[in-house]
């Protein structure tokens, strides 16, 4: 295991050259001969009922092929989440495509195919729709309330899920504490700002099959659900896996409207159909489910956490679908789980309201509930005067605990006080100054946050898939294909399973390639989504190409006369382990395995063996053995102009416990990504809703603003503890999710250190400075 | 009404029937197949879609294909010369700053036209000179080192 060659170093991203030269196949640029253009027409209202829709107008305008309605699509129920079943029992099903009633601004009523995406356009306007209206309501609070408009017949006071967990005595720990500390948390609804939009190409053919390409994170997902949506077998949908796709972030972690709108459209008109989103659309689908947390939490004089109450109320939006399942993860790992109370209870709610629906989105739960505990940790420290360090260390788990959330599992690696250590020390947190000391109009602030437990996968999960598949072929010239299902979302999954296989065949990164897939060919793939792909998928490859290595040997063994057991494979060669006199060239091995069974030769001919004969190839589909929890502390410094309000980040210190270490630059890479929308998060981004109509004010990057190059931190810095996780492949864990949890809670908690004052509520504003240092 | 126009895209004169209204993004995915160039919000906001005109990066859904005759366009495909990447290119590769992609083809353009200007640029130009363009994945980190990297290797 220490012996690695490929994983550890910065093997060049396979698909670096395409990208730089155009990057010719994201979906985006898909396209079939004769394809029609899709578009979407959407209620200009949060709650209404649909009387009555004439399309004659629409259908009659030179150029349009087929229009659809609710009245064309299925009105059973299901779950859109890729990573459960279409119905799956642990989620709420209330989606359909389209239907008679509206529930929030932007739902899609009707569709219309036409030659061209403008005379598309033209037509949705001659579409006559006329609504009654409803009551609505915008907010989640308000919404449970008796007598609020009710979306949904079966939800009382507007409530989807009301799930909760609880251990020991609360009232107990309660009594036992010196101090108790409450406080309010809110978080907003955000964007992931992929950069690709959503976009599909759905083709049909005469006997009602689908082929269809997609923007998307899960290819058999899709498949499911669209054949759900459809109403026809899943074996009628092959969805083409794309070679990457432009961002997901968890945006892409469900079907779309527009993979079923393009498919029934393609089935009506027998062409194949594309559908795009605008950007204003993109803004309105997925979002991260705003959470308002109230949170209690009872402590002893020396910050032993003795009780804990947390209440959690998530706006799911119109529809239910992540939001029953983000409420879950908020819960479980974002804040019951992760520290070490004996006795707490949480509740959580997911609650209907007229809004856009939630969805997916990097952290799913996490980053809300991460802000709240570890503000209010901050607070506890502060009012107790305890070191901050210390605290965390107290309240949190050991290497070698029980798994908090997995029964019969173990935290077999983590360095959580590590990651706190080396990150204070590099920051120099110690040298820092007390909260609102700093003089002048620009205030410098030092703080931090830690996130104890995450994922690296979704074993333990109740519905949720959870394995992976491969197929390593060898070929003649001595490189390998790859054949999986899992999608690279573009944070490098190709480049992961690239080192994995060639790690695993001892041949060189650039002799590995991931080919064509589809989902007629590919074995089945969870979705490339809650930090798993390279523990999970990892897993898989791992021992497809280990499957390959042993059917070489085989070979190899009829060739060579040898045992197959004593085989090594080093550079490329198979030879006795110990013996490099015996070496033969895997490709000398493929060739024979795959020649004429007689060959001719100068020497006449050479008979082979039955044994020596057959494609070197291998295949693993399964499941990962456990779910290891990676864990992260980051500490920031900020500098608060008390004048304006404005928030600059100037350095960042990431410490984060990985596992293995595959490739050091495209790790660091998600730790500055995943700030840039942590701090997003933190400091400005917020999809703003017109609060009479419900529509969306944040259509586009001019109104919705995300990071630039201006506004990011000169230094972000990685800390990379290798803890060597025994049930990960070549010991990894994960990475991605964690760089995006932590850092609102960190930058909120350098914002107090520099002005003595705590904003509870993201983003956080000038304005919302100024208004808590009383200068509004 | 269609009017056509000579355009010069990356040293070859292209004749287009162009509407008033057709952006520049357009004629290049549309008509002429040029797909390097790409759409990320079709208002100005992201710079996915920017090339150079004339050299000067421009955001391509926000200019109309009608005001372009005469006039020199450079996308990623006339980037490479002799079947050689850019300076630009290799650095993103090298820097690893090509996360999903997405935004590269227009970054590394913005790029270009800084380094043409000015090649030498400290890191607050390199910062500036990208101002214009987003990208999700990489917190550009990575990008600014990249075009350190071309910077130092020409």
């Amino acid at each position: 295991m220490s012996e690695l060659k490929i994983i550890g170093t910065n093997v060049t991203r396979p698909d670096a050259y395409d990208k730089v030269t155009g990057g010719k196949q994201y979906p985006v640029n898909f396209s079939l001969p004769g394809m029609l253009h899709a578009k979407i027409l959407r209620s200009p209202y949060p709650h209404a009922k649909i009387l009555s829709i004439d399309t004659s107008a629409a259908e009659k305008l030179a150029g349009v092929r087929a229009v659809l309605t609710y009245k064309d699509v299925s009105q059973r129920p299901f779950t859109p989440v890729y990573f459960v079943p279409a119905q799956a029992k642990s989620m709420v099903q209330d989606f359909v495509i389209m239907s008679d009633r509206v529930r929030w601004t932007g739902q899609p009523v009707a569709a219309v195919a036409a030659v061209t995406v403008d005379i598309a356009e033209a037509a949705l306007e001659l579409i006559d729709v006329e609504y009654e209206e409803l009551p609505a309501v915008f907010d989640a609070e308000q919404a449970m309330q008796d007598g609020a408009p009710q979306s949904w017949q079966n939800a009382t006071n507007n409530i989807a899920k009301n799930p909760t967990f609880a251990c020991g005595d609360l009232e107990a720990g309660f009594a036992a504490a010196d101090h108790i500390f409450e406080g309010v948390y809110q978080t907003q609804r955000v964007h992931t700002c992929y950069m690709e939009p959503r976009v599909c190409v759905a083709d049909s053919d005469t006997q009602g099959r689908i082929k269809i390409m997609s923007s998307m994170q899960h290819t058999f997902g899709l498949r499911e659900k669209l054949a759900f949506a459809l109403g026809i077998p899943e074996s009628h949908v092959n969805v083409i896996k794309p070679a990457y796709i432009g961002g997901g972030f968890g945006g892409k972690l469900d079907i779309g409207f527009i993979e079923p709108i393009a498919a029934l459209l393609s089935l009506k008109t027998g062409k194949p159909v594309r559908a795009e989103h605008t950007r204003g659309e993109d803004f309105i689908s997925t979002t991260r489910n705003p959470i308002k947390v109230y949170l209690k939490t009872g402590v002893k004089n020396d910050g032993t956490y003795t009780a804990r109450h947390i209440k959690s109320i998530l706006d799911c939006g119109a529809h239910a679908t992540h939001g029953s399942e983000v409420i879950m993860v908020h819960g479980l790992y974002g804040t019951f789980f992760p520290w070490k109370c004996a006795n707490q209870t949480w509740e959580g709610f997911t609650v209907y309201t007229n809004n856009m629906i939630g969805g997916g989105y990097r952290g799913y739960g996490a980053p809300q509930g991460c802000f709240a505990v570890e503000s209010q940790n901050d607070e506890i420290c502060e009012a107790l005067g305890l070191d901050p360090l210390e605290f965390r260390v107290k309240n949190t788990h050991k290497e070698g605990d029980p798994h908090p959330v997995l029964p019969g599992h173990k935290l077999n690696t983590y360095r959580l006080q590590e990651c706190l250590e080396k990150g204070a020390e590099r920051i120099g947190f110690k040298d820092r100054k007390p909260a609102g000391s700093a003089t002048g109009s620009k205030k410098h602030g030092i703080g931090f946050a830690c996130h104890p437990l995450w994922v690296s996968g979704c074993v333990g999960f109740p519905d949720i898939y959870e394995h992976s598949g491969a197929v390593v072929k060898l070929n003649r010239d001595g490189t390998a294909d790859v054949v999986t299902a899992c999608v690279d979302i573009g944070s490098g999954q190709i480049t992961m399973l690239t080192q994995v296989v060639a790690e695993e065949l001892g041949i060189a990164a650039d002799a590995v390639k991931l080919v064509y897939a589809d989902t007629d060919t590919a074995p089945f793939d969870a979705p490339t989504h809650a930090s798993r792909a390279t523990y999970s998928a990892g897993t898989a490859a791992r021992a497809a190409a280990a499957e390959a290595k042993k059917r070489l040997f085989q070979a190899a063994a009829a060739v060579m006369e040898a045992n197959a057991e004593d085989l090594v494979l080093e550079n490329g060669k198979v030879m006795v382990k110990g013996d490099s006199r015996s070496a033969v060239p895997m490709t000398e091995i493929i060739e024979r395995a795959e020649s004429p069974f007689i060959q001719m030769t100068d020497q006449g001919p050479v008979p082979t063996t039955i044994a020596e004969k057959g494609s070197i190839i291998g295949a693993a589909s399964m499941a990962p053995a456990s779910n290891p929890s990676p864990c992260a502390a980051e500490f920031v410094e900020v500098e608060v102009d008390t004048e304006t309000g404005e928030v600059k980040v100037l350095h960042v210190v990431y410490a984060h416990d990985i596992g293995r270490l595959f490739h050091p630059k495209s790790a660091e890479g998600q730790v500055e990504g995943g700030f840039q929308q942590g701090m997003g998060y933190a400091l400005m981004e917020n999809l703003l809703f017109d609060q009479e109509t419900g529509a969306c004010l944040s259509g586009d990057f001019l109104d919705y603003k995300i990071p630039t190059a201006m506004e990011m931190p000169r230094r972000i810095e990685s800390i990379f503890i290798e803890s060597i996780e025994p049930t990960g492949p070549f010991g990894a864990k994960s990475l991605s999710e964690l760089c995006t949890i932590v850092p609102a809670a960190a930058i909120a908690n350098a914002i107090y250190n520099a002005i003595g004052v705590r904003v509870r509520e993201l983003p956080i504003t000038p304005e919302k400075i100024l208004q808590a240092l009383g200068k509004l | 009404m269609k009017q056509i126009i000579n355009i010069d895209i990356n040293n070859e004169v292209h004749e287009v029937a162009v509407e008033k209204s057709d952006t520049l993004i357009r004629v290049l995915r549309e008509r002429l197949g040029l797909l390097a160039t790409k759409r990320g919000c079709d208002s100005g906001g992201c710079g996915c879609c920017t090339v150079l005109v004339d050299g000067q990066a421009v955001y391509s859904c926000m200019t109309f294909a009608l005001s372009l005759e005469g006039k020199k366009i450079t996308t990623v495909e006339g980037l490479r010369h002799d079947g050689k990447l850019d300076p630009i290119q290799q650095a993103f590769i090298d820097a690893d700053a090509v996360q999903c992609g997405y935004c590269t083809c227009g970054i590394m353009l913005a790029a270009r036209q800084l380094l043409n200007d000015n090649p030498h640029p400290d890191e607050e130009e390199i910062r500036k000179g990208i101002s214009g363009n987003l990208c999700r994945c990489t917190g550009y980190q990575k990008i600014v080192d990249a075009i350190k990297l071309a910077a130092a290797s020409r």
